[in-house]
């Protein structure tokens, strides 16, 4: 009986080792390891494989790290629990630079900033009111993604057929709730000019409600939010969730009827199991910011300065329409050109 | 009638399903005050449910249906079924009636929330069918366990690893071969389990427990070491939904019953094949033998141990299959922890479906319904938060497993039994 415990033991200790490897520990080493400097990323729970805006920063913080001779280092996190752990693993590194990625770590990386006043952070889509950094060792990266979800908005109207497009969104947050805003303006804008009735489902802009997984990990649920919307009539999907948005682009590939609006990267290269889905995608180029960023911190010449990506400084855009190119018309593609060009002088405003 | 005689067949009712009936019917009442006063009084306008998709060959129509109406008609029923219920119970239908009346609530809450809008119903019921399959796997594997005397809490675990290893399998050697193999490792993972259970008469929980951590954690550890540096292993062919000739043609039942993939119709047959074997075979008599009353079996000359493995491996190859849906079923790639929990609602329907085959799926579409309808929901404009809608399905959950299934007898001895 004494054997048959010990056994149980070490398989219960193997099962934990190994949740724990899972669980974050997995700090994945760079191609250098030179003492060119440290660059450390922590994710949030959609990981760094989610073809979307952890992967997108991650690219920054590797090509940074590339020119310097730098180390680039990850952390995923699992859940909201390893934000802190990951965070405090990096400090305790002396890295460089700490990226934290996604407005879900805003609480932690201030925790961390505050208590390591001189650790360099740079946070991805968290903007931190006056004083709140004490020693303004965080740089706070953020997108008017409104701006480019607009010229989406506007070019999802012009190319439905059936007059419903549909978006859906990961967890009802700013950094989320930022496109569909746009999204809906912009098709609004459409409506507008054009005197068309094109509807949106999915999100209200008025009372700030709409459709949400309500995580960011379920492809399946990806699936069946494009689903509904296809099943009431939506020939354009937008899915704001990260992963999750792959499902969507799955269902799109199999049906072949409706198309679908990447975000944050272009999903045309990203997903190359679905490329030919993508009308267009959102840009966000967190990669750029994150390079940017990474680039002071290892020059020494580092700040807490906010940035704001827009589409006049190129840090937010839309993608080209590669396969679905066929949908849109010379005419629309000029007006979206165009309708950049008022975004950009204050001609038309995107926050209806 | 029936209802009556039933009741002189199972005698005076004892006290403790006298209770039970009671606060059932106190459930029915306040269900009926709820209708009358939220759905009665707070729709104005007619619901559309749209009821075929654009390519069906018959076209049906679009029924429009008052909400307040409706309404009416539901919390008179409620309301009569929880004076029934009061006086004298439903016997062995309390369950069928309830899911009825359940039914009925949903029902007059969708025609609230479309008031004054359209939407698919058909959409609806065909997404409730895909999202009770991996439930239906679950619990079909978890009650070809239990049948036999052993719990298996590691069906969660069983499901995500035939995710996985449908998702490379299906990747390198296509489809066909991601779901064996996905079914193969669900049943290595019940060998453990049972080896854990009736070898060495481990603590089922912990066993089974064991099994959920252990495939969570290597599952996370290679997709973030391994599937992302090689994407080719983590792109599967998905199965894609095809009709049954004529079947799939009847308005309404077609498009949801009868225009699925291979995983909705092989939920057809699992349930179907383990409620005729489970209840009609020389098979099924022996395990249930043996998950209740292992000594007498043992004495009648039926291996206990045998069937014990025997049946737990089933469990076993059944999750792992039912693994696989969501990867090759639904999207193609594996990601961390996708099930999100379905193993554990699998449970849950065995519980509710009382053991049974058909119970199992009957509950699995429950859940299946709430999980498509808090979908749905969203895109209609409705006054309920997101957050609260996703709650649904595991608000489900509760509200059957704690308040409303009663006592529900578990059919076997979950005692590791020891041979003399």
């Amino acid at each position: 009986m004494k054997k048959h415990t010990r056994l149980i033991a070490l398989l219960m200790a193997l099962a934990l080792v190994l949740a724990a490897c899972g669980d974050g520990d997995d700090a994945t080493e760079g191609t250098v390891a030179e003492d060119g400097g440290l660059i450390c990323e922590v994710t949030d729970v959609g990981g760094v494989d989610d073809k979307g805006f952890n992967a997108s920063a991650w690219a920054g913080a590797q090509r940074a790290a590339a020119d310097f001779g730098a180390e680039p280092k990850v952390l995923e996190s699992q859940a909201e629990t390893d934000y802190e752990v990951n965070i405090n693993s990096f400090v305790d590194q002396e890295c460089d630079l700490i990226v934290t990625v996604g407005f879900l770590l805003g609480d932690a990386t201030k925790e961390g900033a505050n208590s390591n006043p001189d650790q360099s952070f740079t946070i991805v889509d968290f903007a931190y009111g006056e004083g709140e950094i004490e020693n303004d060792n965080v740089k706070g990266l953020v997108f008017n993604t409104d701006e480019a979800a607009f010229l989406a908005g506007y070019l999802a109207a012009g190319v439905t057929e059936t007059g419903v497009v549909g978006t859906f969104g990961g967890i009802n947050i700013p950094p989320v709730t930022i496109f569909m805003d746009g999204f809906v303006r912009g098709v609004e804008h459409y409506n507008g000019i054009k005197g068309t009735d094109v509807q949106v489902l999915g999100w209200d802009p008025d009372t700030q409600e709409g459709s949400f997984t309500n995580n960011f990990e379920s492809l399946d649920d990806g699936r069946a939010f494009a689903q509904s919307l296809v099943d009431e009539g939506a020939d354009i999907v937008m899915p704001v969730a990260g992963p999750v948005g792959l499902g969507s682009a799955a269902l799109a590939n199999e049906l072949g009827t409706f198309s679908i609006v990447g975000v944050d990267v272009d999903g045309f290269e990203a997903d190359t199991n679905n490329s030919g889905v993508y009308l267009t995608s959102v840009l966000k180029r967190i990669d750029n910011a994150v390079f940017d960023a990474a680039d002071d911190a290892l020059n020494g010449e580092f700040t807490g300065e906010l940035y704001v990506g827009t589409l006049e400084n190129e840090g937010v855009g839309i993608a080209p329409y590669h396969d679905k190119a066929d949908l849109v018309s010379d005419e629309l593609a000029g007006e979206v050109d165009a309708l950049r060009d008022d975004i950009i002088g204050g001609a038309v405003s995107v926050s209806g | 009638m029936t209802a009556t005689l039933t009741q002189h067949a199972e005698g005076v009712r004892s006290p403790a399903e006298i209770r039970r009936s009671r606060v059932l019917a106190i459930v029915y009442l306040v269900l009926a005050v709820l209708v009358l006063v939220a759905f009665g009084f707070g729709s104005e306008g007619s619901a559309t449910f749209v009821l075929s998709r654009p390519g069906d060959a018959i076209q049906v129509g679009s029924p429009t249906i008052p909400g307040s109406g409706l309404a009416f008609v539901v919390s008179a029923v409620l309301a009569f079924l929880g004076a029934r219920q009061w006086m004298a119970g439903f016997g062995s239908r309390t369950n069928l009636v309830l899911a009825i009346g359940l039914g009925l609530v949903a029902f007059s809450f969708l025609a609230w929330a479309a008031d004054g809008a359209s939407f698919s119903l058909v959409g609806l019921l065909q997404e409730a069918m895909k999202r009770a399959v991996p439930i239906t796997f679950g619990a079909v594997s978890g009650l070809l366990c239990e049948r036999t005397g052993i719990i298996n809490i590691g069906i969660e675990g069983m499901l995500l690893a035939g995710a996985f290893t449908g998702a490379i399998v299906g990747s390198t050697l296509g489809a066909a071969a991601g779901m064996i193999g996905a079914a193969l490792v669900g049943g290595l993972l019940a060998v453990l389990l049972a080896v854990l259970t009736v070898k060495y008469r481990v603590d089922q929980i912990i066993a089974g427990v064991v099994i959920n951590i252990f495939v969570l954690g290597l599952t996370s550890f290679y997709t973030s070491q391994f599937l992302v540096e090689n994407p080719a292993l983590n792109n599967a062919p998905i199965m894609r939904a095809f009709g049954i000739p004529i079947l799939s043609d009847i308005p309404l039942i077609g498009p949801v019953l009868f225009d699925q993939n291979i995983f909705v119709y092989g939920m057809y047959v699992l349930v179907g094949v383990t409620s005729f074997a489970l209840f009609r075979t020389k098979w099924g008599l022996r395990t249930r033998a043996v998950g209740e009353k292992p000594r007498a079996a043992d004495t009648v000359g039926i291996h206990v141990f045998r069937m014990k493995y025997l049946n737990v491996i089933m469990g076993g190859l059944v999750a792992g299959f039912g693994g696989a849906y969501f990867t090759i079923g639904s999207v193609g790639r594996f990601d961390e922890n996708m099930t999100a929990g379905r193993g554990f609602i699998g449970l849950a329907a065995m519980i509710f479906g009382r053991w049974h085959p058909v119970g199992a799926i009957s509950a699995a579409l429950v859940f299946g319904l709430a999980d498509s309808l808090q979908v749905k929901l969203g895109i209609l404009d409705t006054p309920i938060p997101s957050e609260f809608l996703a709650m649904a399905p595991y608000l489900v959950t509760i509200v059957v497993v704690a308040g409303l299934v009663g006592r529900s007898r578990p059919p076997s001895d979950y005692t590791a039994y020891v041979k003399e």
